[in-house]
């Protein structure tokens, strides 16, 4: 190092020259995100602002767009939904995704095996998770099915058996639907970080005889804060951007009765619908800042100083 | 002798379209025509296929200088293309359908046919005005001609009805007869959808509308809307009418197909549906039943339009015409594929309902940002089926949406 160092002159030129190779290692992907990401980021912005059809710009409106986002009825259920779906859906998400990882952890044997089972249907295509659960949910399909096995008529219900096809069961079917399909991949967050944590501290814990409920409340759910910041901050983003499963459950106009209407449906409502471009970019705006307010919460409760140090 | 007649009757129009062109203002010469046109659309089923290139090879042979360079869009056909329009690189002729036709219109990315039509003597008289109505702006201009059209028909299972003992009712009246009947006999009359797209044609039976005719302002509180819905929403209420969601199938084909129930409103999509899926399931076509004003149903229909700014405009105005014209569309639609638009052209076999129907039919096209309105109505219609609501909800919910359109700059 000391003779590299000497070949290559002063201190601050190898510094200098060791900065140009990371950057130019990065310089690809950084101009990727700032053209696509931050790039298309402010030009949504400029076209928000202005009546942006088809063939591009036709009047300036200044945030004309956004007042009528905020007084549009339609709009309030999309955000209503939304809010709905990412208050139930996120705990019952991590809920899940922890009890999985706490539990496979445990598992020696066949461990790699649950961990494939219990991830699979976040990689398998939610479009076709989307279909089978459709059919699964229908009045004559599989969970009546099971339901009138254990005693159940699920015809004399409210809905009458028809669990996405009514105003007040669509959405928490669909809830239901996302909770399973997404634990998988906050199983994997929380086993990375479960792996993370010492085994000393649990020794330790042994030695004051601690059992393992106690041990779990006070060493491994405090210990895993930065996973679950983690955990929540993505979950939260994927929950506010729901579209897909909306869509083919209740189509693009998001029957019934609006229950399936989301922010993100909304939005491509706006763009290819009624080709309001420039409106629907307001859309885009109002949520990412909807998201990246609810970002700078959860940072605030969760703290990410404490992500760094259990690194 | 009605062969005769037709073929008569089309020969004396293609000699009028002749003479009309050649004596026409412009010096427009359609033999000197060349050049490489491109065509777009969608291709729901490979039978489609089959006869638009058995249309396109009747063009080259009418019109040998002319190239068509068929680009058909696979996916979600409005993206595709406002992506192209966007571009400003649409294809020279290309499908348009009529529910979203008001849009482009309005957008400003079809062409106006009427000019050519005149100087180039194009005769439209022979369209059903439901399809063509369809592709005309709020200036009055025609942008689109249909290439065909759908109706909707009253399909019925006979043996159903049959065995309940009744004839396929014919008004409003008696399909509330005939629903007391069949759930007498433990039998669902009728699968029916709770969205605009069906009840619209009831709404236009008993003389309501959604639009004024020079579609500037709302009609929803004249007589006829309210009395229609409370009729549709009965049939459901009284248990003779479920939906196919209800019926645990995601269209209304499909609960005939499966016995669920005897009677469906559909169009001619139905039959290849029926015939592929089930073939031994009987049905029959009739006319939809008539309300208290009178027969009424809607008509579905997709133009061939020509971007604006097309570089080949005369190639691609032969090209339009030929295809809807009686030649093209008869080559189109001999084979089934497709009812025809045109009086001239003879409905394929089995089709002669739908086909005649279209003489009633009121197009489905309104305004710009239509969809905005249809939603509406179809959230609010199934909110009142689920206990949420009422008529009354339903027509105010979609008169704020159609006001907040209609009141757009």
């Amino acid at each position: 190092m000391l003779r590299l160092r000497a070949s290559r002159g002063s201190l601050g030129t190898e510094r200098a020259q060791e900065a140009l190779a990371g950057y130019s290692f990065i310089a690809i992907p950084m101009m990727l995100f700032l053209v696509f990401n931050i790039g298309s980021l402010i030009y949504s912005a400029y076209i928000s602002l202005w009546r942006w059809e088809i063939l591009g710009p036709t009047d300036f409106l200044g945030f004309r767009n956004y007042a009528f986002i905020l007084r549009d009825e339609v709009f309030h259920t999309a955000i209503k939904n939304s809010a709905y779906y990412t208050v139930i859906v996120v705990p019952i998400q991590m809920a899940l995704g922890l009890l999985l990882a706490v539990t496979v952890n445990q598992i020696w044997r066949g461990r790699s095996f649950f961990r494939a089972a219990f991830y699979f249907p976040a990689i398998a295509s939610s479009a076709a998770i989307t279909v089978l659960y459709i059919y699964i949910m229908n009045p004559d399909g599989l969970f009546n099915h099971l339901l009138q096995l254990i005693g159940i008529n699920p015809f004399g219900f409210h809905n009458q058996g028809n669990w996405l096809g009514h105003q007040d069961t669509a959405l928490n079917s669909i809830i239901a639907l996302n909770a399973w399909t997404t634990s998988g991949t906050m199983m994997l967050f929380y086993l990375g970080a479960l792996t993370a944590i010492p085994t000393e501290v649990y020794e330790a814990a042994r030695v004051d005889g601690a059992g393992p409920w106690t041990q779990f409340r006070r060493i491994t759910f405090p210990m895993l804060a930065p996973a679950h910041y983690l955990v929540a901050v993505t979950s939260v983003i994927g929950a506010l951007q729901m579209f897909d499963q909306a869509i083919i459950a209740g189509g693009a106009d998001g029957n019934p009765n609006y229950s399936l209407m989301t922010v993100v449906l909304y939005l491509y409502n706006a763009a290819f619908r009624q080709f309001e471009f420039g409106y629907a970019a307001a859309v885009g705006i109002v949520l990412f800042i909807i998201i990246f307010s609810a970002t700078l919460i959860q940072r605030r409760f969760f703290g990410s100083s404490d992500w760094a140090e259990a690194r | 002798m009605r062969r005769l007649l037709f073929l008569a009757a089309s020969a004396a129009l293609v000699l009028q379209a002749c003479g009309g062109g050649g004596g026409g203002s412009s010096n427009f010469d359609a033999s000197k025509v060349s050049g490489t046109v491109i065509l777009s659309g969608w291709q729901a089923s490979p039978e489609e296929g089959v006869a638009l290139k058995a249309a396109l090879d009747g063009f080259k042979a009418t019109y040998p200088k002319i190239n068509v360079d068929y680009q058909p869009v696979a996916g979600d056909y409005p993206t595709a293309m406002v992506a192209k329009f966007s571009a400003k690189q649409p294809p020279d002729v290309f499908y348009v359908d009529s529910g979203v036709a008001p849009d482009w219109i309005k957008q400003g990315v079809l062409q106006s046919l009427d000019d050519w039509s005149s100087s180039r003597g194009f005769d439209t008289s022979q369209f059903y005005s439901g399809y063509l109505n369809a592709f005309k702006g709020t200036d009055g201009k025609t942008y689109g001609y249909p290439k065909d059209g759908n109706t909707l028909g009253m399909a019925y299972n006979p043996d159903m009805l049959a065995a309940a003992g009744v004839q396929p009712p014919t008004t409003y009246d008696e399909m509330v007869t005939v629903g007391a009947a069949l759930k007498a006999k433990g039998m669902i009359a009728y699968s029916m959808s709770p969205s605009l797209d069906r009840i619209l044609a009831f709404i236009y039976g008993d003389g309501g509308s959604l639009l004024s005719s020079d579609k500037k302002s709302d009609a929803i509180d004249k007589p006829g809307f309210k009395e229609a819905l409370n009729f549709y929403l009965n049939l459901f209420k009284q248990g003779y009418a479920k939906t196919p969601s209800d019926l645990g199938v995601d269209w209304n084909g499909k609960a005939l197909g499966e016995k669920k129930v005897a009677i469906i409103f559909e169009g001619g999509w139905l039959d290849s549906y029926m015939h592929g899926t089930f073939p031994s399931v009987p049905y029959k076509w009739v006319e939809m039943p008539k309300g208290s004003a009178g027969k009424s149903t809607l008509a579905f229909t997709v133009s061939y339009s020509i971007g604006k700014d097309s570089p080949h405009p005369d190639a691609a105005w032969l090209l339009l015409t030929y295809l809807t014209g009686k030649d093209g569309m008869t080559l189109w639609t001999q084979g089934g594929v497709a009812n025809p638009s045109r009086k001239d052209v003879a409905a394929p076999a089995g089709k002669e309902v739908l086909v005649s129907s279209a003489s009633f039919a009121h197009p489905w096209s309104f305004i710009p940002g239509f969809s905005k309105v249809n939603d509406a109505f179809n959230n609010a219609f199934t909110g009142a089926l689920q206990g949420n609501g009422s008529a009354d909800t339903i027509i105010s919910k979609t008169k704020q949406a159609l006001d907040q359109q209609l009141n757009q700059p």
